[in-house]
């Protein structure tokens, strides 16, 4: 017989390197549709799509584990013209309560690159409400979703996870208030327009620092990007021009050689009279020469030296994530219990042991009171109060059952739940 | 009872440098707002002790090397609360505590009683000499707060440790910025210094001065700071070597004041 499944398949900063990464990721625009095809696999009855510049999932429930596990990372493959062979390596697969979990731990940012930062929050929340409003999810991603958001919610106000926690952003902004004291008479320089150099790039202006510069190989990309952030694109060729006005310099873009090397740094220090300069090296693999940092004066963090930053006071740190995976955990199973509910199988064994149990009662309570009149009693009692239960039993039971074949319908079973008081829902949807 | 007030002002910069300390490490409020009290109060205490010392004398108390030492404390303490005013840094009064904490234990330690001015220092040169010498001492002793702090940030920042128990220390901008203020403020109050000891001297007598070795040590700092507010200029000087020849520069007056006084060299030496 087929179960109720939820499948969670994606990969992360994890499993896969920027570069998978940025060919897996929906562009804006590009969801609704996707989405759109996700639900229209075969065995998937729900589904919805996380996509950001650290992972890509999906998340479906459907009928059949081996089915929608199967579908899914062809899927992906198909929706950005790879090949499956693409991508494997990267996947990973959980299924049922380890994909629930999963989901509540991305949702508390417990599976960040940096744990605690408090983006993924927001961009779960809108491509949540993205997936509901073309009707990719239903009834289960919705309660899922919901209660990964509040999950999400008690790690961050039970646990010290989010206080400690910094995006790579935040730590770029705090080397930087580490060495210059005012931010808004200062200029940045985006090197490759990649989504996490737009992200700490936001995170700057946001900051205050004053102007931006936007370089990348492709020059429409930095013009659209620079329109975006209100900064200024520079063609490819012309980075060593423009790198002695940049206080700040943010790279996502590598390539075969080093992109900003010791001699151009060296240059560019000259010219702008020794004044300190940040690079903050994004990149995977690294496109700046770590030979950078030992010029006077510059100073130069790489990916690894800012969680490095960012994930200090690890005992601490530690003991908070023990807490909140504890809350992970309580959550992942009351969502269980709800989710298993929902099958009609134990559904109706519930139901028929519930009136068997009342029915077996009232006969005991009833021969008791006649004591041993007729020997025949008993016999007939039995018979007549079956055939009533069983009459009474076969509309509702068989609406079950009819319900099995296309399980979507989980309004029949949480109804004769709630009708017949089987009592299985401890908590009851509260969103 | 000056002593007792000396002693009382000691201790409230001792106190001064733990608050500081525990300002760097955590961000709180409080060392924010204590420091300065603690320092004003410190000030208040050790202003009174010269005074009451000052009266009884009936001249400046600033000719004994303990009394010098001791000015020293006050003024450093004073010139840092004013900066301090404009903007908090809690960081270098976690220099310029100690500082001040270690010359008031040092004027605490070589304390004598008070003696009858020699006839030499018997001028209305002394307080004004004496006063733009030492605001130039303790105007460098800030810079060279501001340098050593620099270093510390700049290691930090180079090796990539973004925590730890020097994490809130000011940012390497605002620290070369309080290094080049003082540089230039130094500079004209040890001008001035040099050319009221010169004037004075040359009243006293004549041209037999010009040997004497704490000229010789002022001129050799002037030296160091000229060459450094000149690169700073002109060639763009600044951070970590500016932080550095400030460290040197200050190491000199150091030098100066520890020879010059303990040794009893020359003209400064015997009159302290």
């Amino acid at each position: 017989m087929e179960h109720r499944t939820i499948v969670l398949v994606g990969l992360n900063h994890r499993t896969a390197p920027v570069e998978v990464r940025e060919r897996v990721a929906f562009a804006n625009g590009r969801l609704e549709p996707a989405l759109r095809d996700l639900v229209a696999l075969p065995g998937v009855l729900e589904g919805a799509i996380v996509s950001t510049c650290n992972r890509v999932e999906v998340i479906a429930c459907g009928v059949d584990v081996g089915t929608v596990g199967g579908a899914l990372p062809a899927f992906l493959a198909r929706e950005h013209g790879l090949g499956e062979p693409a991508l494997a390596g990267h996947l990973y697969t959980h299924a049922d309560r380890a994909a629930v979990r999963h989901l509540f731990r991305v949702a508390a940012s417990l599976d960040s690159m940096v744990v605690g930062e408090p983006q993924i929050l927001g961009q779960l929340k809108e491509q949540y409400a993205l997936a509901a409003s073309v009707g990719a999810s239903g009834r289960v991603l919705h309660r899922c979703f919901h209660k990964s958001f509040s999950v999400a919610k008690r790690v961050r106000n039970e646990t010290g996870i989010a206080e400690k926690a910094v995006s790579v952003g935040s730590a770029a902004v705090e080397m930087a208030r580490g060495i210059f004291d005012r931010l808004e008479d200062k200029t940045a320089m985006l090197v490759g327009a990649g989504a996490m150099g737009e992200l700490t790039a936001r995170q700057l202006l946001a900051q205050g620092v004053g102007s931006v510069l936007v370089v990348n190989r492709t020059y429409e990309r930095a013009m659209d990007v620079a329109r975006e952030l209100g900064g200024m694109p520079v063609p490819f060729e012309r980075l060593a021009r423009y790198l002695p006005l940049a206080d700040l310099v943010i790279g996502t873009a590598s390539g075969d050689e080093f992109l900003v090397t010791p001699a151009l740094v060296d240059e560019a220090m000259r010219e702008r009279r020794r004044r300190p300069m940040l690079f903050v090296d994004l990149a995977v693999p690294r496109g700046f020469d770590p030979g950078v940092n030992a010029i006077d004066d510059v100073y130069l963090f790489d990916i690894d030296d800012l969680e490095g930053v960012v994930a200090d006071n690890k005992g601490a740190r530690a003991r908070e994530a023990v807490k909140a995976e504890t809350i992970v955990d309580a959550e992942v199973d009351a969502f269980w219990r709800w989710f298993t509910s929902l099958d009609v199988v134990p559904t109706i064994v519930a139901l028929r042991d519930k009136v068997e149990g009342i029915r077996r009662r009232e006969v005991e309570r009833g021969l008791t009171a006649l004591g041993a009149a007729d020997p025949r009693l008993p016999e007939v009692l039995e018979r007549v109060t079956s055939a009533i239960v069983n009459k009474i039993l076969h509309g509702p039971l068989t609406a079950l059952r009819r319900h099995e074949a296309h399980a979507g319908e989980a309004f029949y079973v949480e109804a004769a739940r709630r009708l017949f008081g089987l009592g299985a829902d401890p908590d009851d949807e509260e969103e | 009872m000056e002593l007792g007030l000396l002693r009382l002002a000691t201790l409230l910069y001792l106190a001064a440098t733990l608050v500081a300390l525990v300002g760097i490490a955590v961000r709180q409020e409080l060392p924010r707002r204590l420091l300065p009290r603690l320092l004003l109060g410190g000030l208040g205490v050790h202003a009174a002790a010269i005074i009451v010392r000052s009266v009884a004398g009936g001249h400046i108390a600033v000719t004994t090397f303990a009394e010098a030492l001791s000015f020293l404390a006050a003024v450093l303490v004073a010139i840092f609360l004013a900066v301090q005013a404009r903007r908090p840094l809690v960081a270098l009064g976690a220099v310029v505590s100690p500082l001040a904490f270690g010359l008031g234990l040092a004027a605490y330690a070589a304390y004598s009683g008070a003696r009858p001015l020699p006839p030499v220092l018997d001028s209305a040169w002394l307080p004004v000499h004496v006063v733009l010498a030492t605001l130039g001492d303790a105007v460098f002793a800030l810079a060279f707060s501001a340098s050593l702090l620099y270093l510390v940030q700049e290691r930090r920042l180079k090796a990539h440790r973004g925590r730890g128990l020097l994490r809130h220390l000011p940012s390497l901008e605002t620290l070369d910025r309080v290094n080049y203020t003082c540089l230039v403020w130094g500079l004209i109050l040890l001008t001035l210094g040099i050319v009221s000891g010169i004037i004075w001297a040359h009243e006293v007598w004549g041209r037999s001065w010009s040997t004497d070795p704490k000229l010789v040590f002022s001129l050799l700092t002037w030296a160091v700071y000229v060459v450094l507010l000149q690169g700073r200029m002109t060639a763009g000087w600044r951070g970590r070597w500016a932080a550095t020849l400030t460290i040197a520069g200050f190491a000199v007056i150091v030098l100066s004041l520890v020879s010059v006084n303990m040794l009893a060299l020359g003209n400064h030496g015997k009159a302290f």
